[in-house]
């Protein structure tokens, strides 16, 4: 138990600490400009921290109803997305045939611009639900596929041999082997991905929603100068999302694969 | 020990291979004759490059032969490896990582479909034979090496197999585990009594475990002796300081062409 205590609070002092010196340089910082230097808009370009706080704090209902429009239809996009860059995955690891026919097209539809493509697809389903899953499903296919496939042919000679010295069906290599060992992949690919769908849903919403926290960002930027705190309690309402996916895919990754070896103790076993 | 029966376990026939490079056609094998009989353990020994993992391969099916046939209980050696008639341990433990060490054993026996219950108790017992009780729950990189090749060896044989080959699989390890390994070896295979094929590059490994030795010597690799080893069943680790065993030695060493 003391033990414990002891490493929960060696692991997460220099985080308390590194997080409070940030703060106290953001308000220094804002007072500066405010203050001293007296910069115009010295606002906008960095609020105090306790007014974006109590902002957060007052609005803390209408962010959270709002970012959880935006969060769910991400996350609906994300698994949609995901499924399909996994089964995408498994289709090229399959054949090289079909890998060569469908990996340009992969590539080229991650050259095309989100912030020109949202408004596309906005305009012909014309319904900001069904827009925000699609773009959300649409970045996340891409890292998934990728990593994933990397992962699926990752599996080494010698534990092929294994299965093909005891006579294992395809289906069996598959099961056992390759769809196990692309799991470390499966997720890297879903851990880049989480962040990026809720970006992609809230790039959806700028492009003239009725919900949703993009919604409020968009129109706190319009109201400009007055509106600063409301405006920078969004976006840090965004990043959260952002970095709650990732936290929750990195969680879920522990649970589903926890004999990778970034997970091992310090120091090997036994 | 035993003497050849009517129908050899492993029939090897002129057996020839050779690999296309891009420079020249390489003979890596030359017609290789070996009978090999039923319950016996066998080494094939040799220096690298005689081509000793390259015949355990042909008789696991891993590679076809150029050249000559290879013979399991009379059938093909592809018919043996469908009817999952071998048992396989690499030079290193290819333990799969996200399995625990029981389910490492069983993963044979679930290719069998064999029931999870029946599965799971012989992994027990092969824990046990393999002196590996209460580790079952670890995952492989909890374990020493020495620990992984035991799991490998125990998971060779969860499916009983008739005929268990073994390619060098205790030659990443110190040479104190490794004589340790030997002696546990031959433990194993008293109480399991199955033919077993075991390539190495030591004599005294090879000595100490085999009925019969099988020298093979380089460039092209081929079969220059073979050398019936009369110490007496079981072994002791004491046999290994005895003036017969050093005889053993010097004969097989004297044995070697072109080395």
């Amino acid at each position: 138990m003391r033990h414990q205590t002891v490493l929960f609070r060696g692991k997460l002092l220099p985080v308390i600490v590194w997080v409070l010196g940030v703060l106290v340089l953001w308000e220094a910082v804002s007072w500066l400009l405010l203050d001293v230097i007296k910069t115009p808009l010295a606002q906008s370009k960095l609020p105090y921290v306790h007014k974006v706080a109590a902002t957060l704090w007052e609005y803390g209902d209408t962010l959270l109803k709002e970012g959880g429009v935006t969060f769910s239809n991400a996350a609906i996009g994300f698994l949609l997305g995901g499924f399909t860059g996994a089964l995408l995955a498994i289709l090229m690891s399959l054949s090289k045939w079909l890998e060569q026919l469908a990996f340009p097209y992969a590539v080229a539809s991650q050259m095309i611009p989100i912030l020109g493509l949202a408004p596309i697809i906005y305009g012909i389903v014309r319904d900001e639900q069904i827009s925000r899953i699609l773009i959300s499903g649409y970045i996340t296919f891409f890292p998934v596929a990728l990593n994933m496939l990397r992962g699926l042919r990752s599996v080494t000679s010698s534990s092929l041999e294994l299965m093909y010295a005891y006579a294992a069906k395809p289906w069996a290599v598959y099961w056992k082997l390759r769809f196990p060992a692309s799991i470390p992949g499966l997720f890297s690919g879903l851990k880049i991905a989480a962040p990026l769908a809720v970006t992609g849903a809230i790039l959806v919403e700028l492009m003239g929603a009725r919900r949703g926290i993009g919604v409020i960002m968009l129109r706190n930027l319009y109201y400009g100068p007055s509106h600063t705190y409301m405006f920078w309690s969004t976006v840090i309402a965004g990043a959260v999302m952002g970095i709650a996916s990732y936290l929750l895919m990195s969680l879920l990754e522990r649970l589903v694969a926890p004999w990778q070896p970034e997970f091992r103790p310090k120091g090997g076993g036994q | 020990m035993l003497e050849a029966t009517s129908v050899p376990e492993i029939k090897l026939e002129g057996v020839e291979m050779k690999y296309q490079t891009a420079a020249a056609e390489v003979l890596a094998l030359h017609q290789i004759s070996i009978d090999i009989a039923r319950g016996e353990f066998v080494s094939l020994l040799g220096p690298s490059g005689c081509g000793k993992t390259t015949l355990l391969r042909l008789m696991a099916d891993l590679i076809q032969p150029t050249g000559g046939e290879v013979k399991v209980a009379g059938k093909s050696a592809k018919e043996a490896r469908l009817a999952q008639k071998y048992g396989i341990v690499f030079q290193s433990p290819v333990l799969y990582e996200w399995r625990k060490v029981k389910h490492n054993i069983t993963l044979p026996l679930e290719l069998m479909g064999m029931k999870k219950a029946q599965r799971e108790e012989k992994a027990m017992r092969l824990l046990e034979l393999v002196g590996l009780r209460g580790f079952e729950d670890k995952y492989p990189w909890q374990l020493s090496g020495g620990m992984q090749q035991r799991v490998a060896i125990a998971r060779a044989l969860s499916m009983e197999p008739e005929i268990l080959l073994m390619d060098e699989p205790f030659s990443a390890l110190d040479e104190f585990t490794r004589e340790r390994l030997n002696e546990e070896l031959l433990s194993i295979w008293s109480e399991v009594g199955n033919t077993v094929v075991f390539v190495t590059h030591s004599i005294p490994e090879s000595i100490f475990l085999s009925d019969r030795v099988f020298v093979l010597s380089p460039h092209p690799g081929r079969l220059s002796a073979v050398v019936d080893i009369p110490l007496p069943r079981p072994r002791t680790p004491d046999m290994r300081n005895t003036p017969e065993f050093f005889e053993l030695i010097a004969r097989i060493r004297g044995s070697f062409e072109g080395v």
